[in-house]
């Protein structure tokens, strides 16, 4: 998995590529990266999952870390360009319901806005 | 006076007149044959001796040419014909007998009129067996087993009877008419016996009654193969002619034996005399018994166990015959075989025949009366030539081997009777055909429904939400129901289903998505996945907060999210703290929330959601979900659910709902909570808890039932229909038997006694006149025969 950061209109946008799964854990984990974020002063941040083709519950529990800390120090952290293949592992567990997903990067840029 | 008699012999008002018919038809039949026989044992010992009786035993075998003759003639020719010229032939050729008898030596003869009384014991043979077998044709066409059964009795008394009047009026005119004097009388009775006949037609005929057998009318064509294959094809009635058989032996064994005796103890000129006082004497015992005691020990004791009697006091006949044998032994032996023969064992024996289907029945008793019974004679005879081999000609030094061989012949009598009278339970049984079946049960073998709730749920939750649907998606994978017939099925008009959704990722313009799992991860990858998922504490957190967050939301437009959320609790194990909002999801006010939380409930089964399930159970709306749910808890709540149904200030409704899910639970624990309800006096939930404990019971047919609480609430129920409770009722004394009995034979029992047809009501009052104690028997049976 490799994960690519860059910034848009002042979100911190995470390209992540490759499966997110327990096995093929990195250096450093995206919750890492994320906390990284948020100790710098980040409090926008982006999840771009366009070129992620699964996670397993080591993916979501990274995703969920990362939405507690962000959440706990006031920030947003957003999800998009999930695949329906794997949307539907968010629906089952009802996290649609909690996280904020979109369907493309832009419809979640413009969110960011409206916070 | 009459309705006294009639009383006694147990005839209905408006049978009289037709059962003294059949009665009067036997006695003229029976009368003639006891005045023949005693004129053939008496001929034949003067003039062939006993040592040749097995030659007269033998003749038996030319039967079976009598019968394929009789098998014809029922083809060609209608009941009446068949009945009438049969009584004209015997009593033509009876006189024709006499005849030769008197003036045979001068005419034919001395050698000729020496072995006369062998093709007269032929003759005699062939008479009994056409006549009386034809006697009994009819009463199995007219009569169901329960009326046989009650009337069996008098008309074999009427066979009896004009037994004993042959052997009397043998003994008191012997001396004067002589042998041809004895035979022109016999076609006398039998010229009366056709006009009683006659009658006894016309009488069937104005009572509309119409026999399903061919014998209703022009007979079907039924040859002596038909009849040898019909018999083969079924094992009931192998068993049957099997035992007829072995009757048949015993039988002639102890004729020899008893000849044997009597022709060195009485002089020749005696022996009709002799012949016709024993004769009457048994017949007058057989008489009494018969009228008495043969429908009463039946009724009483069973079939099974009147089955018993001959071989029982035959075995202690042959007994006292081996210790001493002397001339009262040996009337006491014969006495005994034929009176009990006359009376318990024919009666037995023609009960046996009345469950068999008519389609084979006739062709049934025409080969094993006629052909089996015949049959095991000559079998007798062979077996008696064979003993006497080794004598040379000295027949009385086989005493002792024939001895030996009746006794071995009656112990595989009795044997085979235990099998036939289990046999005779089971194709009554079949005769009942299909058994009735619970509500429960036909569904549950029918319909998967909690497949048909999971596939509605889900089609509905397509115009509410995606996660709903998607949730239920998982559910059918998870399950394993989500066959590619059930997958096709919710496919149906995706593109159309127009699903809001708060979720940004469904707010651009493009059409809506639906879940789909045609392109989803392998089952068990997602399922997997989903539960690690719903186990990490990071996850659980979340949801505990959001599961707070829904509930806070008091607008009507946060019902969906509070069915999806009660939905995915069922999911995440008994242990997530999130699963505690059932609690308040069950006390929601919308029904559709409340199904979900209580199917998630039902799921995680922890005990903090009983009671409000149980809340639950009043409300219709809610109420088939509740008690799903406590269901699914099974036996671990059975004793809060005892507490529930025993409290008596609750609901009724609830403790109603109650009993039902005890019922569903139906353990042992849960049995014995409905009954202590109903034997501590249920009141209105009486039925309730039977009806209960009856479902109990078709789940658990090894369940047993103490009889000291059951039967006193049987006989309650019976005093109940006595007095006319209403028709509905009826089922509750089925379901009280059915937890003390076989539940699958009550049923059967019941399915034939609700079509209300008078053989529907006698076939299952016959069924359960064979299970019930006999308390029961006499309390319930008389109600059942007799309700409107």
């Amino acid at each position: 998995m490799i994960i690519h950061k860059r910034d848009k209109n002042s979100v911190v946008v995470f390209d992540i590529e490759g499966e997110l799964k327990r096995s093929d854990i990195t250096d450093v984990t995206l919750h890492q990266l994320v906390k990284g974020e948020l100790d710098a002063g980040r409090r926008r941040i982006l999840l771009n999952f366009e070129k992620v083709p699964f996670i397993d519950s080591f993916g979501v529990g990274e995703i969920l870390a990362s939405y507690i800390s962000t959440h706990n120090l006031g920030g947003r952290l957003k999800l998009a360009r999930i695949s329906k293949k794997l949307f539907l592992i968010f629906q089952v567990t009802m996290l649609d319901r909690v996280l904020d997903i979109f369907d493309s990067e832009d419809a979640a840029l413009q969110s960011f806005l409206k916070d | 006076m009459a309705n006294r008699l009639a009383r006694l012999v147990n005839i209905r008002p408006g049978e009289g007149a037709f059962a003294a018919l059949f009665f009067l038809y036997f006695f003229l039949v029976t009368a003639p044959f006891n005045i023949l026989k005693s004129v053939r044992d008496a001929s034949y010992l003067d003039d062939l001796g006993a040592r040749n009786l097995p030659y007269a035993y033998a003749t038996a075998v030319l039967i079976g040419g009598v019968v394929s003759l009789h098998a014809r003639l029922q083809a060609r020719l209608s009941r009446r014909v068949l009945l009438l010229s049969s009584l004209a032939f015997f009593a033509a050729t009876s006189v024709l007998f006499g005849l030769l008898f008197a003036w045979g030596e001068p005419w034919f003869g001395a050698g000729f009129r020496r072995w006369l009384p062998l093709p007269f014991y032929l003759w005699v043979n062939v008479f009994n067996v056409v006549l009386v077998t034809q006697f009994w044709f009819s009463v199995n066409d007219v009569f169901n087993p329960r009326e046989a059964k009650r009337l069996i009795g008098f008309f074999g008394s009427g066979g009896i009877l004009g037994g004993f009047a042959g052997g009397v009026l043998t003994w008191l005119l012997a001396g004067t008419l002589a042998t041809s004097g004895l035979l022109f009388l016999s076609g006398g009775f039998l010229g009366a016996g056709a006009v009683v006949v006659l009658l006894l037609l016309r009488e069937q005929g104005r009572r509309g009654e119409t026999a399903a057998g061919p014998s209703a009318g022009r007979l079907t064509k039924i040859g002596f193969g038909d009849c040898s294959s019909a018999v083969r094809s079924d094992s009931y009635l192998v068993l049957l002619a099997a035992v007829v058989f072995v009757t048949g032996l015993v039988s002639t064994f102890i004729d020899w034996e008893a000849k044997a005796i009597v022709e060195g103890s009485v002089a020749g000129g005696a022996r009709t005399e002799f012949f016709g006082v024993f004769n009457a004497g048994l017949l007058a015992a057989a008489f009494l018994f018969q009228l008495v005691l043969t429908s009463r020990l039946i009724d009483r004791f069973g079939l099974r166990l009147g089955l018993m009697v001959t071989p029982a006091f035959l075995l202690l006949g042959v007994g006292g015959l081996a210790l001493w044998p002397v001339l009262a032994a040996a009337v006491l032996l014969k006495g005994a075989d034929k009176a009990l023969g006359y009376s318990i064992g024919q009666s037995a024996r023609e009960l046996l025949y009345i469950p068999i289907p008519q389609s084979l029945k006739y062709k049934a008793k025409a080969f094993i009366d006629m052909f089996v019974n015949r049959l095991s004679r000559a079998g007798g005879a062979l077996a008696l030539l064979l003993l006497f081999l080794p004598f040379r000609g000295d027949a009385s030094r086989a005493w002792p081997w024939v001895i030996g061989l009746t006794v071995v012949a009656i112990g595989a009598w009795a044997v085979l009777n235990l099998r036939l009278g289990r046999a005779y339970v089971n194709t009554v049984k079949s005769q009942l055909g299909q058994t009735w079946e619970r509500g429960e049960e036909v569904v549950g073998h029918r319909v998967d429904v909690d497949l048909a709730k999971l596939v509605v749920d889900a089609l509905e939750s397509r115009g509410r939400s995606q996660t709903l649907y998607a949730l239920h998606l998982f559910d059918l994978l998870r399950s394993g129901r989500l066959t590619p017939e059930v997958g096709g099925l919710l496919s149906t008009g995706l593109a159309d289903a127009a699903a809001p959704t708060r979720n940004p990722m469904w707010e651009s313009d493009e059409v809506p998505w639906m879940p789909d799992l045609s392109d989803a991860f392998p089952s068990e990858v997602l399922e997997k996945n989903v539960r690690e998922i719903m186990a990490l504490p990071d996850y659980r957190n979340l949801m505990a907060g959001y599961a707070r967050r829904v509930l806070s939301q008091l607008d009507v437009a946060a019902e969906t999210e509070k069915m999806e959320l009660a939905k995915a609790l069922g999911m995440m194990g008994p242990d997530a703290p999130a699963v505690l909002a059932l609690e308040d999801l069950l006390a929601e006010c919308s029904p559709d929330v409340i199904r979900y939380a209580a199917a998630s409930a039902g799921e995680l089964r922890r005990r903090e959601f009983v009671v409000p399930l149980v809340s639950k159970l009043a409300d219709p709306r809610t109420r088939d979900d509740a008690r799903l749910a406590l269901e699914k808890y099974g036996g671990r709540i059975v004793g809060s659910l005892g507490d529930f149904l025993a409290d008596e200030r609750a609901d009724e409704g609830v403790r109603r709902e109650v009993a039902a899910v005890l019922a569903r639970i139906a353990g042992r624990d849960a049995a014995g909570e409905l009954l202590e309800s109903l034997a501590a006096g249920a009141g209105a939930l009486e039925l309730d808890l039977i009806d209960a404990l009856d479902l109990v019971r078709v789940r658990n047919p090894d369940f047993v039932f103490p009889a000291a609480v059951i039967e006193p609430m049987i006989l309650r129920q019976a005093a109940r229909l006595r007095s006319s409770a209403p028709d509905g009722e009826d089922i509750v004394l089925f379901k009280l038997l059915g937890l003390l009995h076989n539940h699958e034979d009550v049923f059967r029992a019941y399915e034939s006694y609700r079509k209300g047809t008078k053989d529907g009501v006698a076939y299952a009052v016959e069924l359960l006149d064979e299970m019930l104690s006999r308390e029961l028997r006499e309390k319930i049976l008389p109600i059942l025969e007799r309700r409107p």
